[in-house]
């Protein structure tokens, strides 16, 4: 049971990363691909309608585990409570950014929002990817399961060059998006972008996972390996429907290839919620964070219940809506 | 200050902040889901233009609930995670909930009512605004459910290691002490809601423009603030006092400031507790009507603060000032309704009436007042319980986070928090500034 709460908090952070990912990416590259007030307001309103709906993957996520992993969720939490609080606040000032634009109908307002907008999530990826890297590192944890290290700690060469690899993944899929949802001069730029980006990913994915095979150890045969390797070939997918303009199997690709990568990255820290540092000390695991079979079912059964819901009519609407 | 100190205010403060906008989202939720329904409806472009206006107004405040709500969930990790590891099996779940069954259904069809938004509503618009407003309310259920098993806790077992365990969740969302006080807090919005309708109303009829539009506010907002003013005392706040009685009786001593334990208890319409000499300075009191609220008799015992150890005591100023200035400005808010209804019903005087009118705009910031003084009533009173009877607050904070850090972060939300509210104004003002209709002119 405890594995399945594992995989059911796997597939929410995996659909977060998934759905805002593209938003995230647009964010990132709107200043290179969107050059004009009127073309950020384009590139905008493609994800003006979808935004918050796929920011709410990781506030649930969050709610789930704490429902199902509450020893995990205080010691996580509090563990990391500056780059936690930072987080907090960038999503704040990118959500507000993207909000408040609408709201006046003038070029410098635009221009501040957009600015705020993009930085904000430029560093949200950045914060995701370190404590990501961190995750399949390990982090120094004290006897009570609290993390015990220092910032400096958090900022390692494998957690910043995930980093790396994450801004370049999720830039390449808000580029496949954006070609995909927008007409015109930021389509074309988008593509231009994502037939650079894709190279970038697959140089940075093979560098990432040496390291993390150096770091780690005996994962290349592992679900995680095969997952990697999965991982690089939809690449390839990738710049095959992009050579052929078909921006939709383009996206498709780029999607296949995030939850490629969250697979990788669930398979090397299982069965641990966070991994001791160094590897193989231990961690706190989906077996000592759990509260009791009952309590755990019933989350479960909520959760579950829930999220397959929201799948069924997010579908439908958002069918809608494309 | 100590670091529990600096938790607590930081929890307050952005507890108090984020508040304010969910109170208008579920005030003004049926608002923006009418407007629209009737202008797909109709096809009537002064609805249109309501439904457009309201909308605007609506998310601007969806919007920042939105950003500082999401603190709010992460803080019981970050600052609280004794309490969270303690008790996140039981409080995670319906937190759980409140994501995954609510907050889905307001962002997803709030994108698609702004997706599909066209001169005149499409039915996809308005189905959709009717799933923002149930939403909107579902979110504030399992909110309140959450801090009414903090206030009453049911449904748990304790577990050998002492974490509290969940035992039934059924016992925890249906339990009748949430049930009260979740229809309390919805009453407080929707009074809240009616008065901001009723009130930007009366300020276009003021000053002689949105005629139309004017009136209709006034008529809708004054007919749901004299509704649920009415409902927010009896039964919804009587049902409350009465489990405030029955499991928080010392909360009960705070609010009413009863000091010592008498058969027949006054009822303090004001004066000013003294805590140190025990006693209400200047109070004007009616006899007996405490016992006969509490108990339904007139002659029934109360217990009062003296009865208890003074450590189980709550912030008595506080919890005592907090509630009387909910139950006051409450009763301001049924006679005034009662009037608007009154003098609309009398062949729609009230709009000739300019003082009403006035006494209508100027009503529209004191119901966030009373929500918030209501919500300081409950907290601060149920000190120094975090959950009642199991765990202290001063038990509860996290082991590893010092309180250099936490002043850091009460500053940073300070600062970001300030700016936010005085975006929020413009931005609100200038909406209402340009008017439903003028703007489309």
């Amino acid at each position: 049971m405890s594995v399945l709460a594992f995989v059911v908090i796997a597939f929410m952070l995996t659909a977060y990363v998934l759905l805002d990912g593209y938003d995230l990416g647009v964010a990132a590259i709107a200043p290179i691909v969107a050059r004009t007030d009127d073309e950020r307001c384009a590139a905008m309103q493609a994800i003006g309608p979808f935004w918050n709906g796929n920011e709410v993957w990781l506030i649930a996520a969050g709610g789930a585990l704490f429902a199902m992993f509450p020893l995990a969720y205080a010691s996580a939490f509090s563990g990391f409570y500056l780059p936690l609080m930072v987080m907090l606040w960038l999503l704040m000032g990118r959500g507000i950014a993207l909000e408040l634009r609408e709201h006046f109908p003038s070029a410098i307002w635009h221009q501040f929002w957009d600015a705020m907008f993009s930085i904000s999530s430029v560093l949200l990826i950045v914060i995701f990817g370190v404590a990501l890297g961190n995750l399949i590192r390990g982090v120094p944890l004290d006897p009570q399961g609290y993390f015990n290290g220092t910032f400096a700690f958090l900022l390692n060469p494998f957690s910043l060059l995930v980093a790396l690899f994450a801004v370049a993944a999720l830039a390449l899929h808000g580029a496949a998006f954006l070609a995909w949802r927008v007409e015109g001069a930021v389509a074309v730029r988008a593509r231009k972008l994502g037939r650079a980006l894709w190279i970038v990913c697959a140089v940075v994915l093979i560098a990432t996972s040496g390291m993390a095979i150096v770091t780690r150890g005996g994962i290349i045969f592992s679900w995680a390996g095969i997952a990697g390797i999965v991982a690089l070939s939809l690449l390839l997918g990738y710049q095959g429907a992009s050579a052929r303009n078909n921006d939709r199997s383009a996206f498709a690709a780029t999607s296949a290839f995030v939850v490629a990568l969250m697979a990788v990255a669930a398979g090397t820290i299982f069965p641990y919620l966070v991994p001791a540092y160094p590897a193989g000390t231990g961690g706190i695991s989906i077996y000592s964070a759990a509260p009791s079979p009952p309590a755990l079912l019933s989350a479960l059964v909520v959760t579950i219940v829930g999220i397959v819901a929201v799948c069924i009519y997010s579908t439908v609407v958002w069918k809608k809506m494309i | 200050m100590s670091i529990v100190l600096i938790d607590r205010l930081q929890f307050a403060f952005t507890i108090m902040f984020h508040y304010l906008f969910p109170i208008t989202t579920m005030g003004l939720a049926p608002f923006v889901a009418w407007y629209t329904y009737r202008a797909a409806k109709t096809r009537d472009p002064m609805m249109a233009h309501a439904a457009t206006f309201w909308t605007k107004i609506f998310t601007v405040n969806f919007a920042i609930g939105v950003v500082t709500g999401i603190p709010m969930e992460f803080q019981f990790g970050t600052n609280w995670a004794t309490f969270s590891a303690k008790a996140g099996g039981v409080i995670g779940q319906p937190l759980a909930m409140e994501g995954a069954y609510a907050f889905f259904v307001e962002s997803i069809f709030l994108g698609a009512m702004f997706y599909a938004r066209k001169a005149i509503p499409t039915r996809l618009q308005s189905v959709s605004a009717v799933c923002v407003w149930l939403g909107s309310w579902l979110s504030g259920f399992f909110i309140v459910a959450t801090d009414a098993w903090m206030q009453h806790p049911v449904g748990y077992a304790v577990a050998s290691d002492g974490r509290i365990e969940m035992a039934s969740l059924w016992d925890v969302l249906m339990s009748p002490f949430a049930w009260w006080q979740y229809l309390h807090v919805l009453c407080g919005a929707l009074v809240a809601g009616g008065f901001v309708v009723a009130g930007i109303g009366a300020y276009y009829l003021l000053s002689k423009r949105e005629d139309v539009l004017g009136r209709d506010f006034v008529r809708r907002g004054v007919a749901i603030a004299a509704i649920f003013s009415a409902l927010a005392v009896f039964p919804t706040g009587d049902r409350n006092s009465a489990n405030v009685t029955q499991y928080q009786p010392v909360k009960l001593a705070a609010m009413e400031g009863l000091f010592e334990s008498v058969n027949g208890a006054p009822l303090a319409i004001i004066g000013m507790p003294d805590v140190a000499n025990r006693k209400l300075i200047d109070p004007v009191v009616v006899p007996d009507v405490l016992s006969f609220l509490a108990y339904g008799n007139f002659r029934a015992g109360v217990h009062g603060l003296t009865a208890y150890a003074t450590e189980l005591w709550p912030p008595v100023e506080l919890t005592y000032y907090a509630y009387h200035v909910m139950v006051g400005l409450g009763t301001i808010f049924v006679g005034l309704a009662f009037l608007a209804t009154g003098l609309l019903l009398w062949r729609e005087r009230l709009f000739l009436i300019p003082i009403v009118l006035w006494a209508l705009m100027l009503a529209m910031p004191f119901p966030y007042i009373a929500n918030e003084a209501g919500w300081m009533t409950t907290e601060v009173g149920r000190q120094p319980w975090v959950i009642y009877g199991l765990m202290r607050t001063s038990e509860a904070v996290s082991p590893n986070v010092v309180s250099g850090e936490t002043m850091f972060t009460l500053i940073g939300f300070l600062g970001m928090y300030f700016l936010l509210g005085v975006l929020f104004v413009y931005l609100t003002l200038r909406e209402i500034a340009a008017g439903p209709s003028e703007a489309h002119a």
